[in-house]
């Protein structure tokens, strides 16, 4: 595989096996969709929409705001691989420098050696297949996009670009033009999934697809929590990473949907996440970026009927040569929606993080309640944060709160906690693990344990 | 014994504190009384090394802040406090988020440390950030912070509470009071401790400098007002005015400065 300009994997020594069952030319045409396609055995609709979609993509320019992207060379890229079943490369073959980051945030060996994408996921595919057959006793449907669409052609054709219109921006069209991977959930009328899904229990020969597409759907009454990545840094070997999920919220259903994104630094992540929300629907984003070189994504919420909720919390951390430009978006369209932003961001070593988010309330949806609080901490006069809220109120009974904190890390705050027998580094890491605890708290458990271990580890310098 | 010699320091450059000597031994009391600037909260903040301030010898002679024969004076902030010396601020700031068990957790594993530190990360991620302190064990150690907490009327809810984070001044005095109890240094200085207190929690926190010093903790009590004299008997008095010792006494100084005030002192120095 040639290297591109933004791809510096090597760094890592991190090796890649050459035998590709099947591996597209670089750059996009009408011909590799077709091959990907044709290789998928989709149906004609699916070829369709992702043709559609390849045609709005050239017509798309790369936003005019936002982070710097000018460095994807988007003809550098391979946007199929269909890797063979057996990975070669081996636990062994890893650089200690990554091997050291999983053994100090303390993840079970299983799990490093999935993570690292070496290990067969024999561990992991125990626990789907067991996890699973639960699901199936409910009717609740968990599987890949690609499996998805062949087991349940219907039910993805009704929602699929649907939340996400494959035109909205020029990733979403990408994504909806050369898709591969990602999650498909149905959860039934009234069906309450107890257990958080976990992406990485579910199987897929390409673990971590650089175009995911998740759909997941919540029927009336429904509820469920599903968690997408890890706190583990997930070193890819791919420069660019840009996913579309759209969830469907229906009357009193309940989604949750959490992302620890953590891409070695040399990775683009801009990812397109929105939901539409009925009646007394609830819906709540809890999106923490930790990785890449530059992400863009905003989590953004419709409240499409009446009484429903959203929420967004978002944690971000930039460290040297990171651009994490986060935040959330939510749209009232009812009345008595309400609806909260808390973001959480924190800058270090030169890192730049920017909060940009949205609140609207569309005419006529009344009584509409929203509270947008978004604190930044910066560690150093180097690092950077800016905030662009964006608000576009179009009804008077409202009640809009706004609160914007910037702050550093105090003096006195440091000496206090000096003084209680701590090392700078320590003091440090204590108060940034105490700013963002609000949503770290929120967590599942051993994410939110393996969270504060890897703030600690930023702190120390010993990682990124 | 901590033993303060000679320490001249400045904020900036204005000169608070000047040629300034103390020792104290273990299980002694003094008290450090003076009027509003004089430099008591200067001295109790140099003790410790905040980095505001600069600490310079005094016309040729040696400056030293020596704990049990230690000199303290080139040390960080978290190693004087490792090798026994504590203060219990007059106003500390919060730290949201951070609890007060959590910070109380964190502070005695570095100050009483096992004589091996045991590899960290054993194990699963739920228990790598393990417990490695010198003589209990976690359990026994929340238990202890629990049983002092009842005893100087900290309810347990505030234990989980983000430390000193919308506390009122009276809690924020009993929660550094139940960290100096907690971290058992050797020597502790409470700076303004009495200040904002009703009587019940005066009495409070006059009792547990009481325990303190009865363990063999050697005491520090740096206060404008006599009040909390009524409740402590200081063995020392030390009378500073402008950042200079002008008497040293014993307890009955104290109240003689209740009665008399600080004017005849002020009138010498200038």
């Amino acid at each position: 595989m040639k290297k591109s300009v933004i791809d510096d994997s090597y760094k890592y020594g991190f090796s890649k096996p050459e035998k590709y069952f099947y591996k597209s030319e670089k750059g996009l045409s009408e011909q590799v969709i077709r091959t990907i396609s044709g290789y998928k055995g989709e149906p004609q609709w699916m070829l369709d929409f992702r043709l559609k979609s390849y045609l709005g993509y050239l017509k798309k320019t790369l936003p005019s705001w936002g982070a710097d992207l000018s460095g994807i060379d988007f003809r550098d890229i391979f946007y199929y691989i269909k890797p063979t079943s057996g990975k070669v490369s081996s636990w062994a073959d890893l650089p200690a420098e990554i091997k050291d980051t999983y053994d100090k945030i303390g993840i079970p060996e299983a799990e490093k050696k999935f993570l690292a994408g070496v290990s067969a996921q024999y561990e992991s595919e125990v626990v789907y297949k067991s996890v699973n057959e639960m699901l199936k006793k409910k009717g609740v449907v968990f599987l890949d996009m690609d499996s998805g669409l062949r087991e349940y052609p219907e039910l993805v054709r009704q929602y699929f670009g649907t939340v996400v219109p494959p035109l909205d921006n020029m990733f979403a069209s990408l994504n909806s033009a050369v898709w591969s991977g990602g999650s498909f959930v149905y959860v039934p009328k009234g069906v309450h999934v107890e257990l958080p899904l976990q992406a990485y229990f579910r199987i897929n020969a390409a673990n971590m697809g650089q175009f995911e597409r998740t759909l997941i759907i919540a029927d009336e009454g429904s509820s469920v929590h599903y968690v997408e990545g890890c706190t583990a840094p997930i070193y890819s070997s791919d420069s660019l990473h840009s996913a579309v999920v759209e969830i469907v919220v229906k009357n009193g259903a309940r989604v949750r949907y959490t992302t620890i994104q953590n891409w070695s630094k040399n990775v683009y992540n801009l990812v397109t996440k929105r939901t539409v929300v009925d009646e007394e629907g609830v819906m709540e984003w809890v999106d923490g970026n930790l990785g890449s070189k530059v992400t863009m994504k905003y989590p953004s919420i419709y409240l499409k009927g009446r009484k429903a909720r959203g929420e967004v919390l978002s944690i971000a951390y930039a460290g040297s040569g990171q651009h994490q430009d986060a935040g959330g978006k939510v749209i009232h369209l009812a009345s008595e929606t309400t609806s909260q932003i808390i973001s959480k961001s924190i800058s270090k070593g030169g890192g730049r993080t920017s909060y940009r988010g949205l609140v609207e309330v569309a005419k006529g949806a009344k009584n509409v309640k929203s509270k947008v609080v978004c604190d930044a901490l910066l560690l150093d006069e180097d690092s950077r944060s800016d905030t662009y809220p964006d608000m576009r109120i179009h009804e008077k009974d409202v009640s809009i709160e706004h609160e914007a904190t910037v702050s550093k890390i105090g003096d006195e705050q440091m000496f206090y906690l000096e003084s209680r027998g701590l090392t700078k580094e320590q003091a440090q890491s204590m108060i940034v693990n105490g700013f963002i605890e609000p949503i770290v708290k929120e967590l599942p458990l051993e994410y939110a344990v393996e969270m504060n271990r890897l703030i600690s580890l930023q702190m120390e310098g010993s990682v990124g | 014994m901590l033993e303060i010699k000679h320490i001249t320091a400045s904020f900036g450059e204005k000169k608070i504190l000047n040629d300034v000597s103390l020792s104290v031994h273990c299980g002694e009391l003094h008290a450090i009384m003076g009027p509003n600037g004089s430099g008591k909260s200067t001295f109790a903040s140099v003790l410790l090394g905040h980095p505001a301030y600069t600490v310079v010898a005094t016309k040729g002679k040696k400056a030293s802040i020596e704990l049990d024969g230690v000199e303290l004076l080139k040390l960080a902030t978290y190693d004087r406090v490792k090798k026994g010396l504590f203060l219990a601020f007059q106003s500390p700031l919060s730290i949201p988020g951070v609890s007060v068990m959590h910070l109380l957790r964190s502070a005695y594993q570095e100050i009483h440390p096992v004589a091996k530190k045991l590899e960290e990360n054993l194990g699963n991620a739920i228990f790598s950030k393990g417990w490695s302190a010198e003589g209990v064990t976690l359990v026994q150690f929340i238990e202890r912070v629990k049983s002092i907490a009842r005893e100087i009327s900290i309810d347990e809810s505030f234990l989980k509470r983000g430390i000193h984070d919308g506390f009122s001044g009276g809690e924020k005095k009993k929660v550094e009071m139940l960290t100096a109890l907690v971290l058992l240094p050797k020597y502790a200085i409470f700076d303004e401790i009495d200040t904002g207190l009703d009587v019940d929690a005066l009495k409070i926190v006059a009792a547990g400098i009481e325990r303190l010093r009865k363990q063999g903790t050697g005491v520090i009590v740096v206060t404008h007002y006599q009040r909390i004299l009524s409740y402590v008997h200081p063995s020392h008095t030390h009378i500073l005015v402008n950042g200079v010792f002008v008497e040293h006494g014993t307890g009955a100084l104290s109240e003689r400065i209740e009665k008399e005030g600080y004017a005849k002192y002020e009138k010498v120095s200038h």
